[in-house]
């Protein structure tokens, strides 16, 4: 466990999937959705979706401007993980071709890249 | 009206007898002479919308809208009197536009090829040498453009005699101020261009038959049981408005993690008394071009902007009250536009299909069913306006 890719305790687990997946910005986690290939997003989805109620525990016991850089992380790990579950909840075998049609909505404003206010 | 979680009463096709059954012509979908007379017709006459008041918090805060149609670029600001305006952003010295910045806040407005300086209300401030002119500064503002707002929306006219905004929206202004859009105050936003007839693409987006054969996985949820194409419950015209109120599966096959990544925001938004509103399951089709839905989580508006008889522009919008204040609030609001986003994106390529096999000429009429019967209405309200302008004795723009 490095400094970089800590996580809260309990979360371990999802250490291997920050480097890859804990990204700051909606578009950016939009567009690693569609660069990945399905077993990275398969994997991902696989360890982080059983972690969302106690991810969501754990984040929302203080308000978003109080997070420290772990909790930050798990934040935008759980926010790839809305792009990556459509992916693989919805999409399935139908993704690759999904993401071309998807290619052509540019996000260009995103609540989520806002600094949480104090 | 079906009360959600009941089984569903389509609307019957006598309701919409009223419009017409007959084929309509296809031309005015591709050909570039109807644009123009409907570019002059509609959206030189109409209140469109540019924008939200959230944009604009406070003086001096300023969008740039560049709107094709009008072969106009605005500068949309908010003066110290708190008044929003909308002016050509057109320095009135020798016409060099204003404004680079697509948003930003400034006291001032300086033009850079001769430093004429606006202030937030339009007015001449300081221009370099002015004596030289034999002008008086107050006949030198910033041109302006008509901009009224309801429920936070922007709307401008380009009009000098239209009609008062609230007047144009009638009964449908009172249903916008009790959707969240009204009291929004941020919002994440996508935009796309599309090789299609602006109509075309608006239609898409006005009726539901094509749902369960675009979206069979994305749209999963608003199909189903006894309602296999998720027709509406009940649909309603208003002048050149019309309005959608959209069936409520009561057995939506919801994923697990589309559930929880759903649900984990109601708990703010019915402490926010969003829930609760009464237009939740509405959907208001502004003429000409603008969606505004009241859902409450997921409430978005969609504009689609002319840009050329087979181009067109759409803004989506998916609207927020109060800065996300949770890590659940986050996730619903982040899955909530990345969902809508994944729907819109498999009408695209659909919808140039369309506009490929219309542009052929092969066909000189299309077909609208009687669940059709918002696009059939847009027709008739644009069809009226450009035979209208075509008799009358002058055009503008």
């Amino acid at each position: 466990m490095s400094g970089e890719t800590a996580l809260p305790p309990g979360f371990a687990a999802l250490e291997p999937f920050v480097a890859g997946w804990a990204l700051p910005t909606t578009a950016a986690r939009a567009a690693r959705r569609g660069e990945a290939t399905s077993d990275e997003r398969e994997q991902f989805f696989a360890a982080a979706s059983p972690l969302v109620a106690s991810a969501l525990a754990h984040l929302d016991a203080r308000p978003l401007h109080a997070l420290d850089p772990a909790e930050q992380r798990l934040l935008n790990l759980l926010l790839a993980l809305a792009h990556v579950g459509l992916a693989v909840e919805m999409q399935g075998p139908a993704e690759a071709r999904h993401a071309l049609g998807r290619a052509r909505m540019q996000i260009t404003r995103a609540v989520a890249d806002a600094e949480p206010g104090a | 009206m079906t009360h959600p979680g009941t089984s569903f009463s389509p609307i019957p096709a006598d309701a919409v007898a009223w419009l017409g059954t007959n084929p309509i012509p296809a031309a005015p979908y591709y050909d570039p002479a109807y644009f123009e007379r409907e570019r002059r017709a509609v959206f030189l006459t109409s209140w469109i919308h540019v924008g939200h008041a959230c944009e604009l918090p406070e003086p001096g805060a300023f969008v740039r809208r560049d709107l094709e149609f009008a072969r106009a670029s605005l500068l949309i600001v908010r003066g110290n009197d708190g008044i929003v305006r909308a002016f050509h952003n057109v320095c009135p010295h020798r016409g060099t536009q204003l404004v680079e910045a697509a948003a930003g806040r400034q006291s001032r407005f300086s033009c850079p090829y001769h430093m004429w300086t606006f202030g937030p209300e339009g007015d001449l401030l300081s221009a370099p040498d002015f004596g030289a002119f034999h002008l008086r500064k107050e006949d030198c503002g910033l041109k302006p453009v008509a901009l009224q707002e309801c429920a936070g929306l922007l709307f401008v006219n380009f009009d000098p005699q239209a009609q008062p905004l609230r007047d144009w929206l009638g009964d449908y202004a009172g249903r916008l101020e009790q959707m969240p859009v009204a009291r929004a105050t941020t919002f994440s936003e996508y935009t796309y261009e599309i090789a299609a007839n602006w109509k075309l693409t608006y239609d898409n987006f006005q009726e539901n038959y094509h749902l369960r054969f675009v979206h069979p996985r994305s749209g999963g949820a608003g199909v189903g049981g006894d309602n296999p194409f998720g027709y509406p419950v009940e649909i309603g015209f208003h002048g050149p408005h019309r309005t959608q109120r959209i069936w409520s599966n009561p057995d939506p096959a919801l994923k697990p993690f589309q559930r929880a990544a759903s649900f984990c925001g109601i708990p703010a938004l019915a402490e926010q008394g969003l829930l609760t509103l009464p237009h939740g399951r509405d959907y208001l089709a502004l003429f000409p071009n603008l969606f505004v839905i009241g859902t409450p989580t997921q409430p978005f508006s969609h504009t689609v902007y002319p840009l050329a008889a087979d181009r067109s522009r759409g803004v989506v919008r998916v609207y927020w009250v109060g800065e996300d204040a949770s890590a659940s609030q986050r996730l619903a609001r982040e899955y909530a536009l990345a969902q809508l986003r994944d729907i819109h994106s498999e009408d695209v390529g659909i919808i140039e299909r369309g506009q490929a096999g219309l542009a052929s000429g092969a066909l000189s009429h299309i077909h609208f069913q009687s669940m059709e019967a918002l696009c059939r209405h847009l027709f008739l309200e644009v069809d009226r306006r450009v035979q209208a302008g075509a008799a009358g004795p002058e055009q503008r723009g």
